[in-house]
């Protein structure tokens, strides 16, 4: 009886080694003397657009580590960035991730959207204890008590709509009609920008929805004339941006047009003839919301650097795509400043906490967004009206617009 | 009447995906995916001669014609012709279409091109309603075509060779129809056709990687209205189709567009089920 007991002992204790060494995760190490260690996730193999934009969010990460680690890194530790393919498909990201961690977990990890990746590796991130930044913003993504090693560097709906009422009071716009695509953000704008616009006292007078995959948009733009707005708050990528401005060059409408952040993506808007319309009457009564660091300023000392330090790590010199897409470039930062307040960069929690504190964010030398207002109790960036400026359409050279 | 021209030039580009879904169906009993994909790569052919290689617009038509018959050509061969099962055309031709558009954004990006009409960009004024030339010139394009497949159907040996084997494909073989060339043929000149289309289908449109799926779903809801086989029935069930999108997004809102299309087409085929030009018969089992 002894003997089975003894017997059965060993081979328990042996399954509990064994799991424990299959499910634990590597160790991070994280001595003074470790790397810095930053896993930089982006679908660089998928189709189109996507992979542009992940392009543009590894350079940055990669550009932010290069710029930190001249003056000692995070903590003392220099900073090495892994940048690992996940083709933009969540499935992939999951098996990248988990291998990375297998084989030893990062300090850090910074995920290049779009929102389904995040949904799917912010639990493994949880559940391993790393911090991490995150480009596609999830419903709880951004909520400390689910995930509170997790922060989103995208502004959310509701901080693009303070740009947009801070625009449209300027301009004395008191009537808003809203334009809006048949897709999960589309709802989100609409839904944000009616709470916002209305809690600010400015009138919603109509909100027409497009089909993703329309091809005119004359009817819902004949419905909102019918509602006589002062102004069309509009989101839209790609060529449905094209149809709105056809349509309305073809009814004849001049009706200003504010057009959000994925209307400043569409680089037909930014072209002039023959491969875009910029410049030419299609497009003289549109207005854009954009970061004001995607605006060239020659006195911006700090966005002026990370270009330089971005196109210093790109594919021919050639940022690919707006400085939109180039949060990671101000996670690294974060990190750092944090790290600086703590002493230590070993200790995620922490850090998380010093995230949390205004005075690291104000000392944080972030450039995309100039201010984050990250707070215990929101993970979200909170951006200010002041984050946002309205330009015409101009030429984009190295990720920022030239008006 | 602008939505209407709106309206009309929109069920025309449908037109011109359901009138090639024909000319394969009505030789092969076959149903081709990637037939906007074709229409798709004709508008980006036609914005790099007109734009990219400044041509002329009959050169460049001469141009999509042959590049977008090459590609219909190489799809008959690599995904048509190996296969001993017509049921599974379905599924290679819709991974030919999922290919093409692949090609399509690795060659021209995937931001919408403009491509210049040969007829003028001014808006016109016409019966009270505005449009722009594109649009009135793909209703003529489409009406001619329609008419011009119609009669040519009837009128030659070739034509009424296509009508036998859609009728009885053994029997056309052993009336002495060389079916396997006939098939290639069709399947090549409905790419050929595609690409001159594409001349008038990107004005209206732009050059788009994501065209060809716009227009996949649609083309068919066309084919289904009019009738398999039915090159008159894609006129007609292309107007139906964009008059009835425009009208339910202007007076019901963007969001019933396509639930009223749908609407429509399961109404008709609860009436008809072959189709509005398509007669179903009975047969003696």
């Amino acid at each position: 009886m002894n003997r089975h007991v003894l017997v059965l002992g060993a081979v328990v204790s042996s399954a509990a080694l064994v799991l424990a060494g299959c499910g634990g995760a590597a160790s991070s190490g994280g001595g003074a003397g470790d790397p810095y260690r930053v896993l930089v996730t982006g679908g660089l193999s998928a189709q189109g657009v996507l992979a542009t934009n992940s392009k543009t969010s590894v350079i940055s990460a990669q550009a932010s580590a290069d710029e930190i680690n001249k003056t000692g890194g995070i903590a003392g530790r220099r900073i090495e960035v892994t940048v690992v393919d996940d083709g933009g498909d969540p499935t992939t990201a999951v098996t990248k991730l988990r291998e990375a961690i297998a084989k030893r977990k990062p300090d850090l990890y910074l995920n290049s959207g779009p929102s389904v990746i995040a949904s799917a590796t912010l639990p493994i991130l949880q559940q391993n204890k790393i911090l991490s930044f995150n480009i596609g913003p999830t419903n709880e993504s951004a909520d400390p008590g689910k995930f509170p090693l997790n922060f989103d560097l995208s502004p959310s709906p509701t901080d693009y709509a303070k740009g947009f009422i801070a625009h449209a009071k300027e301009k004395g716009y008191q009537k808003i009609g809203i334009l809006y695509g048949s897709t999960s953000y589309g709802a989100s704008f609409v839904r944000e920008m009616h709470q916002a616009l209305t809690a600010a006292g400015l009138q919603v007078v109509g909100e027409q929805q497009f089909d993703a995959k329309a091809l005119d948009m004359t009817p819902q733009l004949q419905n909102l004339r019918g509602s006589s707005p002062d102004a069309i708050a509009m989101t839209a990528y790609g060529a449905p941006v094209g149809y709105v401005l056809k349509s309305l060059a073809k009814i004849g409408w001049t009706v200003p047009v504010l057009g959000d952040t994925a209307v400043s993506a569409t680089s037909l808007v930014s072209t002039p003839p023959p491969d875009g319309v910029l410049g030419t009457d299609q497009v003289a009564n549109l207005m854009m919301e954009v970061f004001d660091s995607t605006v060239y300023d020659p006195a911006d000392t700090s966005v002026n650097t990370a270009v330089a330090a971005m196109k210093a790590k790109a594919e021919g010199g050639v940022i690919p795509s707006t400085l939109i897409n180039a949060y990671n470039y101000d996670a690294l930062a974060l990190v750092a400043a944090a790290a600086a307040d703590v002493g230590k960069a070993d200790d995620p929690s922490a850090i998380a906490k010093a995230i949390e504190k205004p005075e690291v964010l104000a000392r944080a030398k972030t450039a995309i967004l100039h201010d984050y207002h990250y707070s215990a109790t929101s993970h979200s960036p909170n951006a200010t009206a002041d984050a946002f400026v309205f330009i015409k359409p101009s030429r984009l050279d190295s990720g920022q617009f030239r008006p | 009447m602008t939505l209407i021209f709106g309206g009309l030039a929109l069920g025309a580009v449908y037109a011109f995906v359901a009138i090639g879904y024909n000319i394969v169906f009505i030789s092969s009993k076959t149903f081709n995916f990637a037939q906007a994909q074709l229409i798709m790569i004709g508008s980006f052919v036609a914005y790099t001669g007109l734009v990219t290689l400044h041509l002329p617009a009959p050169v460049v038509a001469l141009l999509a014609l042959a590049v977008v018959f090459t590609v219909a050509a190489i799809e008959e061969r690599v995904a048509i012709r190996p296969l001993k099962d017509p049921h599974a055309v379905l599924v290679t031709t819709l991974g030919a279409s999922v290919l093409l558009d692949g090609a399509a954004q690795l060659i021209w990006g995937t931001q919408p091109l403009p491509v210049p009409f040969f007829g003028g960009d001014g808006v016109l004024t016409i019966l009270g309603g505005r449009a722009y030339p594109v649009e009135l010139a793909l209703v003529a394009v489409a009406v001619l075509l329609v008419l011009l497949l119609t009669w040519a159907s009837k009128r030659f040996v070739l034509g009424l060779a296509l009508l036998a084997m859609s009728e009885d494909r053994e029997a056309a073989m052993l009336r002495g129809v060389n079916v396997r060339r006939l098939v290639f043929g069709s399947f090549a000149c409905a790419g050929a056709l595609a690409g001159v289309l594409g001349l008038f289908v990107g004005p209206e449109t732009y050059a788009v990687a994501t065209l060809g799926t716009a227009l996949a779903l649609k083309g068919f809801v066309v084919l289904a209205i009019g009738g398999f086989g039915s090159i008159p029935g894609t006129l007609v069930g292309g107007l139906i189709v964009g008059l009835v999108e425009a009208l339910a997004s202007r007076y019901l809102g963007g969001e019933f567009a396509t639930i009223a299309v749908f609407a429509v087409f399961i109404t008709i085929l609860m009436a008809r089920p072959a189709g509005l030009f398509v007669r179903t018969r009975e047969r003696a089992v």
